[in-house]
């Protein structure tokens, strides 16, 4: 007999638990998958997990993927702790990477060592600017952050699809759909020779700091940690609600725009048409698989990074199509909202009585 | 026909607690029956068992001899037994007629004639098609009534069906319930309100955290003996010792107006009062007729016009909760789980929530927690919170407990004004003693208070005056000593 009863108290073990049984169940199902499909599954799932981070080369490309997924998962931590649903991230960061490439535009052949700056600069404020929008509209309009966030999404990309293919498109670049090269001084520095994973990676590592800090240490966070539990205790509390919603939608935005910089300041150099292969919706998941706790998204950006490549290298050897990664993406996320029931029950087995 | 209904040793247990231990009773037909024990004794439970929401661990219930198997409410309706709630189960938007055909099968006609032939015999007077919302409680609980009676039910189970009406609603009910007794339907009247045990049942069952603890007729006991059954000790009467009160104006509300845009709160209208240094102010009426948006204004979380309450000779109608706080100022709220504290923190961050600044809570934005740790311990010593621990989660703390920790974490502050909304809601009689003493000691040491709550009992004992509050305004301020609880039951009406 199985029986279902429900726990006293969430355990603290099980709330780190239940993301690494998601992502075994995961496993299992895309093994499953693979059989129905017709393919070894254990051999499958090498080629999708294993393989791509097998060497150097394979490991650089994972930091790289993790990076924006990273950074822009903490952002979204900052929102989703206080009950504020951003789910436009990949609106925040098209248009950080707009300002950001418009920026380093003006920079054209130019050198110097305030460019980089700059650039990394306008990409921040170009994302803030874009989160801003759904901020506003909620604070002052009650207007519902997660239909607004979400719709803003597709306008950016248009907008940036007009800009590549119209006023800022490469004028020697016989009509594709993208901007000119930008100056060496506005490009995030590589790392390694040969590798592309570049200098954006610090800034990530330093928004993980930064956000621990600011949810464990500060007043803030202690007023998001509050609001997040419950809005009416926060007004009874007295906090400034409206600030608090616009300035997580802040540094939200600030986070993914950073990612937009470094999709395009790095090894691309350049603006095009798709920057992102939807950082911005898969950092969703990370945030959720990471328990929005800034040690667990650097663990849940590493994970779901891989599905990435693997969908990669599933293509190539394989010749499944790539969006098989958003699969994976989509199970790791069906089997934690699912076993998050774990959290509040315990399934109990009793013994058939002889 | 008479009916008999049997309870045989029902049990239910829930985690860290055992709701009904081995209960078994029985019930005949002609009598009107009185569950009696405080909140939390299990007799919520047992009736929500005998209505099918709840399923026993043990035990088994007989209607006429005939086992019973009850899985879910629909059972229960299929086995002659009506149940009307607490809490009104009516859409609020639907017409009267529509609430009561809702789950039925019936023909339209016929129900509607039915319901007439009831609303006839018991001098019921509703509108069937005007929206339930245009009710008032009583008139809502006859709905309530009639759809159980269209069912022609055998037994009638009550749960606290007063909590929401008028002294004149409750006579009025009490004589239909009389009415359908002398007919035969077995009446099981759920309360912890001892004089209407008195004055309306024939026999008393007292429970006590999940266990029955008598089973006697009423004309065998009286009020003292069956309080005592109930709280299973001697009460001990607390007496506020009426103290000269200062005539030092502290707090003015002046032409004080809230027009909410949602349609489930209350508007205020021209709300005049003052308090004076050392004086309580009780403010009685029904819930949910403004209470909860009167202590919203009052904390700040409703902002009104600056000029429209006065403080110690500030202006603040226009801060903040917190700003308030600094003019010395506390709140506790009627939810304690959902807005006076977080049951998911721990303690210390609980006491966190009241932030002033010479509490040094937080520095320059950053957490300060040892201070924190160090005010909390003090809170718990102080007001007698039952623990040790500042680490734990609040919702390990019972409500008595919690509330002496809000309480705690408001008064820290010294605070010249205490605003609390329903403080004694739902706890039991040592927790309710023990924040009384507390209130009357904030009077004595020429504090004031302003006491919003729907208990009357407790209005009359702790204020020095009282006001009623009715749709959003207020009666005339009344000398608590020339008030009884049958004029604040009037007045709590809408009459004048």
């Amino acid at each position: 007999m199985i029986k279902i009863v429900k726990r006293d108290q969430p355990s603290r073990a099980i709330f780190f638990f239940t993301p690494v049984l998601a992502i075994i169940l995961t496993l299992v199902a895309g093994g499953l998958i693979f059989f129905i499909l017709g393919f070894k599954p254990f051999e499958a799932l090498k080629f999708f997990f294993i393989v791509p981070i097998a060497d150097k080369y394979g490991f650089s490309e994972l930091l790289l993927k993790a990076t924006p997924l990273c950074l822009i998962a903490i952002g979204l931590s900052f929102c989703f702790k206080s009950n504020n649903w951003n789910i436009g991230a990949e609106g925040q960061l098209t248009f950080g990477a707009i300002v950001s490439g418009g920026v380093a535009l003006l920079f054209y052949e130019q050198e110097g060592f305030y460019i980089l700056p700059t650039v990394i600069l306008a990409g921040a404020i170009g994302g803030m600017l874009y989160a801003s929008i759904p901020a506003i509209l909620k604070t002052y309009f009650n207007t519902n952050e997660i239909l607004v966030s979400l719709m803003l999404v597709y306008v950016s990309k248009l907008i940036l699809d007009y800009l590549v293919v119209g006023p800022w498109s490469n004028p020697e670049g016989f009509n594709f759909p993208e901007t000119r090269q930008f100056s060496d001084s506005a490009k995030l520095p590589l790392l390694f020779e040969g590798l592309r994973i570049h200098a954006g990676i610090f800034l990530a590592l330093a928004a993980v700091v930064i956000s621990w800090f600011i949810f464990y240490k500060t007043y803030l966070g202690f007023q998001m940690k509050v609001s997040g539990f419950s809005l009416k205790t926060a007004k009874y509390a007295g906090y400034k609600g409206k600030k608090m919603i616009i300035l997580v939608f802040l540094i939200s935005g600030a986070c993914a725009g950073l990612a937009g910089v470094g999709e395009i300041t790095g090894p691309i150099g350049q603006l095009h048409r798709e920057i992102s292969p939807d950082y911005g919706f898969t950092a969703i998941i990370v945030a959720f698989l990471g328990r929005l706790h800034p040690v667990g998204i650097i663990f849940a950006s590493l994970v779901v990074a891989i599905t990435y490549l693997g969908a990669e290298t599933a293509q190539i050897f394989m010749q499944i199509p790539k969006y098989t990664g958003q699969v994976f993406q989509g199970m790791i996320l069906f089997f934690l909202l699912a076993s998050d029931y774990l959290l509040f029950f315990k399934i109990k087995f009793i013994g058939l009585k002889k | 026909m008479n009916t008999n209904l049997k309870i045989s040793n029902v049990t239910k247990i829930y985690p860290g607690c055992v709701a009904n231990d081995n209960i078994s009773l029985e019930f005949n037909s002609g009598k009107i029956y009185a569950l009696l024990g405080e909140n939390g004794a299990g007799k919520s439970t047992l009736v929500k068992i005998l209505s099918g929401v709840i399923i026993p661990d043990e035990g088994k219930i007989y209607l006429n001899e005939n086992y019973l198997k009850l899985n879910s409410p629909l059972d229960a309706k299929k086995n002659d037994i009506g149940m009307v709630f607490q809490h009104f189960n009516l859409f609020e938007t639907l017409s009267v007629f529509e609430n009561l055909i809702i789950d039925s099968d019936e023909q339209r006609e016929s129900v509607r004639e039915k319901i007439d032939a009831i609303m006839k015999k018991y001098n019921f007077s509703i509108d069937l098609d005007i929206p339930v919302l245009n009710l008032s409680a009583g008139q809502k609980q006859k709905v309530e009534i009639i759809r159980c009676l269209i069912r022609s039910p055998k037994v009638l189970i009550m749960d606290e069906p007063t909590s929401v009406l008028t002294e004149q609603e409750t006579s009025e009910l009490f004589l239909s319930l009389k009415k359908f007794s002398d007919e035969g339907i077995l009446i099981i009247y759920i309360t912890h309100k001892l004089k209407e045990v008195m004055q309306l049942c024939d026999e008393v069952a007292v429970m006590r955290r999940g266990k029955l603890v008598s089973v006697s007729e009423i004309k065998n006991e009286n009020i003292e003996s069956l309080a005592n059954k109930m709280v299973g000790q001697n009460l001990k009467t607390i007496k506020k010792k009426k103290a000269k009160t200062s005539s030092d104006q502290l707090i003015k509300i002046t032409n004080l107006n809230f027009t909410s845009e949602d349609p489930f709160e209350t508007n205020l209208t021209d709300i005049n009062f003052s308090v004076n240094r050392g004086e309580c102010l009780g403010i009685a009426g029904i819930s949910g007729n403004g209470q909860s948006e009167l202590f919203q204004v009052l904390s700040g979380e409703i902002i009104s016009e600056k000029n429209s309450i006065e403080f110690n000779n500030n202006y603040i109608g226009d801060l903040s909760p917190q700003e308030r706080r600094e003019y010395l100022m506390a709140f506790s709220p009627e939810d304690r789980l959902e807005q006076a504290a977080i049951p998911q923190m721990k303690i210390f961050e609980n006491v966190a929530l009241n932030n002033f600044k010479s509490s040094n809570f937080f520095n320059n934005g950053l957490i300060n927690e040892n201070k924190i740790k160090e005010h909390s311990k003090k809170i718990i010593s102080d007001f007698n919170v039952n623990t040790d621990n500042i680490e734990l989660k609040s919702q390990f703390l019972s409500g008595g407990n919690l509330q002496k920790l809000i309480i705690g974490r408001e008064l820290i502050t010294s605070p010249d004004l205490l605003i609390c909304f329903n403080p004694t809601w739902g706890l039991d009689v040592g927790a309710i003693n023990y924040i009384h003493e507390t209130l009357i000691k904030i009077n004595e040491q020429n504090k004031s208070i302003i006491l919003i709550s729907t208990d009357t009992d407790e209005l009359l004992k702790l204020s020095d005056k009282i006001s009623v509050i009715h749709k959003g305004k207020l009666s005339k301020i009344m000398n608590s000593e020339e008030v009884t609880s049958e004029k604040l039951g009037i007045l709590m009406g809408g009459a004048n």
